[in-house]
């Protein structure tokens, strides 16, 4: 039998992982020293004052001053409301679900080009004759170029998308829509080829031998078995949809954001304080929504 | 799931898109670009295979120096952020879990209630986004760096919390089980045998969460902030489009270095 000090010199050790972490704690120790972060300047005389004033801020408009009054409140609250919040929840809802099925269907289309065992010169059967260096050449061409597209489309953030897609196609939803779409197509495509790449090959094997094309493959074999996990990653980032959705509006899209946006240009805080309430209610009700739809694929 | 309602719950899906992009009028016209949209549109598209080095307003100034700044300072926001969000997901993590809860002599009808308001709270820091975290708390403390660092760790601590919760009420029971039998205290087992079971996982949750936090960081240059984003939007604003796609690029460079690294670290950690 091993002895305690044995067994704790013959334990797994993960280097990587150590010295992981402590490049992680330096660059720590190097943020809050950098002299870039003061939390000094959170509590000068300016900043309470501030704080102080943006706290009596948030109440509503007619009751600042005066004690809370229900009544009062909920005059307030209709009159900012009526009319508007309905639509604004639309607004935003429809974008979050257009974006993430454009997202996946792009994503799924790409997902064909990035998973290797699709994009190779003979998939799923070993050839009689191997295949040409070019021809496997231009194939690995194909996986990484696809890859690296999606790399770029999720390596940048939905807001920068939208606010540079605004620029480039000018004002209508399309931007918004494309934003969302971009980056996370960039993130479903990458999960999908490897769901792809995992899935089981005896029905491709059987198909190709059968002389089924690449897209036949894909849609008769490995698509029918990985579409749970394909509905399990879809309905993960809707949730994120959702709630990049209600920001979008900052940039002048219809939805909660836009209400957030005109608030902040006349610095309604009562009212950016409403709406964003009310953007996180709309979140909760996302995040709920896809629990219970990933319960449901699972 | 029945393969029958799998697929109607596809169509319903793919039903959801369509309807969604008629309520928002996304037809062939409104992407359709006009004759000076295509000029725009092709300046830019063509600005992506030519990013330069100086700047466009100024040919004598080169934004590398200003690039490299940027990136090391969307990097230090990152980090800063999600040290502090560790530290708030970590202790809340711990009281979000039913078997924190389970340790201490609290009637059994109680606990739901204690993780039941610890969740509350952690769903709602998650359910505002850090862009408007950012504009809530600029206003109340004006522009500091602090403030901005703050607003992406208050929703950064919500999401890491509910995944440690999760992490800590699934992590393996054997070293907890060996602890109780050798006559550990409540807090022992729970600090010696539950949580070094499930701090592998932990780990790459937060690596991966690293990652996001960057992203976040970037979006807070918009803000008047030295990362990223702030020359992003500079140049985009100004249509200094080979500017933009500088540093466009040096943000995808950063992402991919840090996929490549919490990518590693995560199958490390997770397989061995």
């Amino acid at each position: 039998m091993k002895s305690v000090e044995q067994l704790y010199r013959e334990r797994p050790v993960n280097r990587f992982g150590r010295v992981s972490t402590l490049l992680m704690l330096g660059l720590v120790a190097f943020a809050w020293t950098s002299g870039v972060f003061d939390f000094g300047a959170l509590f000068t005389e300016r900043a309470q004052g501030n704080f102080t004033r943006f706290l009596t801020e948030l109440r509503p408009y007619p009751l600042q001053g005066n004690a809370w009054d229900w009544g009062v409140a909920g005059e307030w609250l209709d009159e900012q409301l009526s009319g508007k919040v309905g639509a604004a929840i639309l607004a935003t809802l429809a974008f979050s679900i257009a974006a993430i099925v454009l997202a996946a269907l792009m994503g799924l289309a790409i997902s064909l080009f990035a998973s290797r065992n699709l994009s190779s010169p003979e998939p799923f059967l070993p050839r009689p004759r191997a295949p040409t260096p070019t021809l496997r050449r231009c194939w690995d061409a194909v996986v990484w170029l696809s890859r690296g597209w999606l790399i770029f489309a999720r390596a940048i953030p939905e807001y920068v998308w939208a606010f540079v897609l605004l620029i480039v196609l000018g004002p209508s939803a399309w931007p918004g829509v494309l934003a969302l779409a971009l980056h996370n197509a960039g993130i479903l495509g990458r999960l999908f080829a490897e769901v792809t790449e995992n899935s089981d090959p005896r029905t491709s094997r059987a198909l190709r031998a059968l002389g089924a094309s690449r897209f036949q493959i894909a849609t008769t074999a490995i698509w029918p078995q990985s579409m749970n996990r394909f509905l399990l990653f879809f309905f993960y980032r809707w949730e994120t949809c959702v709630r990049e959705a209600t920001v979008l509006g900052l940039l002048g899209f219809a939805g909660l954001g836009y209400y957030i946006l005109e608030a902040k240009a006349a610095l309604y805080w009562d009212r950016i304080a409403l709406w964003t309430l009310i953007g996180s209610l709309l979140i909760v009700a996302g995040d709920l929504l896809s629990a219970w739809a990933r319960r449901l694929v699972r | 799931m029945r393969l029958r309602s799998r697929a109607i719950l596809v169509v319903g899906i793919l039903l959801a898109g369509v309807v969604s992009a008629w309520h928002l009028g996304l037809d062939s016209s409104s992407i359709w670009p006009t004759a000076e949209r295509w000029t725009v549109l092709g300046r830019f598209l063509s600005a992506a295979f030519m990013p330069t080095l100086t700047s466009q307003s100024d040919l004598a100034i080169n934004i590398v120096p200003r690039t490299l700044q940027a990136m090391w300072t969307t990097v230090i926001f990152a980090v800063a952020a999600m040290s502090l969000s560790l530290v708030g997901g970590i202790a809340l993590g711990v009281l979000a879990s039913e078997r924190w809860w389970s340790l201490f002599p609290v009637p059994r009808a109680v606990r739901p209630v204690l993780y039941g308001s610890v969740r509350t709270l952690i769903a709602f820091m998650r359910s505002i986004h850090e862009i408007l975290w950012a504009i809530g708390l600029l206003a109340a403390f004006g522009l500091t760096t602090v403030a901005a660092v703050i607003a992406i760790a208050i929703p950064y601590a919500g999401t890491l919390a509910k995944v440690f919760s999760e992490m800590l009420d699934e992590a393996p029971e054997d070293a907890a089980e060996a602890l109780r039998m050798a006559g550990a205290g409540s807090l022992q087992i729970f600090v010696f045998g539950l949580i070094p079971r499930a701090i592998p996982d932990m780990g790459a949750y937060a690596f991966y969460r690293f990652e996001c936090a960057l992203r976040s960081a970037a979006i807070l240059g918009f803000f008047g902030f030295e990362t990223l984003g702030k020359y992003i939007h500079q140049s985009c604003g100004e249509l200094y489009f080979r500017e933009a796609w500088t540093y466009l690029y040096a943000l995808v460079l950063l992402i991919v270095i840090v996929e490549w690294w919490s990518g590693a670290v995560r199958r490390k950690l997770t397989v061995a």
